[in-house]
């Protein structure tokens, strides 16, 4: 079920006060955030956010067609390196 | 043929008609490219086997329609389904300017406009939306996003990137050491 408009977009408060810090500020100082859940307004537009995915910070510089995403998205838990048997499937 | 001495095309990913044609799904931004190639390697049980191809078609946006040479029924092209396609990497057309090749930039240097020589770069992560740099300083991965922004000259002469990374990024995987 989609999110009430009403409520507008989620996104963390502590995020969304450091994004609004550098942008009254014109930084471009690169922002740590755990929240993977907190969808990318247009705010974020060119702010570099560093997306913690379980294991390090995975950096994510904000372009235009990210808006509406969420960060997680951009930042995945899992790497797939092939199947386990692949490598030695045709010597068999 | 080695697999060093080429790169990754695309792979058949399916049979078309019972004439033992076959398509493939290629890794490219430009398919037109590679629409009227003469042979291919197929990686079969890990080797790379020379194909030679009959005919060729771009088939909807991304796939190739390929015919080879000995390819005649569906059993046959039921042996090459799901082969990778390679081809030698002089046929690569040369990228000029700040335009690279992921597999040349292995090895390459980066400094950075306010840190300094930052490591070297031993691969390129592109299974997110943004493909990152990840350099290698003293057994410290760094990730930097490949995007123009960042990328302020790229000397191949010298294997030197020369990036301008935001305030902190570096600093990011630094400070947990």
């Amino acid at each position: 079920m989609a999110r009430s408009l009403k409520k507008g977009p989620y996104v963390h408060y502590k995020l969304e006060r450091k994004v609004a810090a550098n942008v009254e500020a014109n930084k471009k100082t690169v922002i740590k955030t755990w929240s993977r859940a907190s969808m990318i307004t247009p705010d974020f537009v060119g702010q570099t956010i560093a997306v913690h995915n379980g294991r390090q910070f995975v950096p994510v510089y904000v372009t235009e067609n990210m808006v509406g995403h969420k960060l997680g998205e951009f930042s995945p838990t899992r790497s797939f390196r092939g199947h386990a048997g692949a490598k030695n499937k045709g010597k068999k | 043929m080695k697999k060093e001495d080429c790169f990754y095309l695309g792979k058949i990913v399916k049979k078309y008609s019972f004439k033992g044609e076959v398509l493939a799904k290629l890794d490219t931004d430009e398919p037109e490219l590679y629409e009227n190639l003469d042979a291919i390697f197929v990686s079969l049980r890990g080797n790379l086997v020379p194909f030679f191809i009959e005919s060729s078609q771009l088939h909807k946006s991304e796939l190739l329609r390929i015919k080879f040479e000995d390819v005649e029924t569906e059993a046959d092209a039921d042996s090459i389904l799901k082969s990778e396609l390679y081809l030698p990497l002089e046929f690569l057309p040369k990228l000029e300017g700040n335009k690279f090749y992921f597999h040349e930039i292995i090895g390459f240097k980066v400094i950075d406009e306010h840190f300094g020589e930052v490591g070297t770069i031993k691969g390129v992560n592109d299974s997110t939306a943004q493909a990152l740099f990840e350099i290698d300083r003293d057994g410290v991965e760094i990730l930097i996003p490949m995007n123009d922004e960042f990328i302020d000259k790229v000397d191949k002469p010298n294997k030197t990137i020369f990036v301008k990374t935001p305030e902190g990024l570096i600093d990011l995987y630094l400070e947990d050491e």
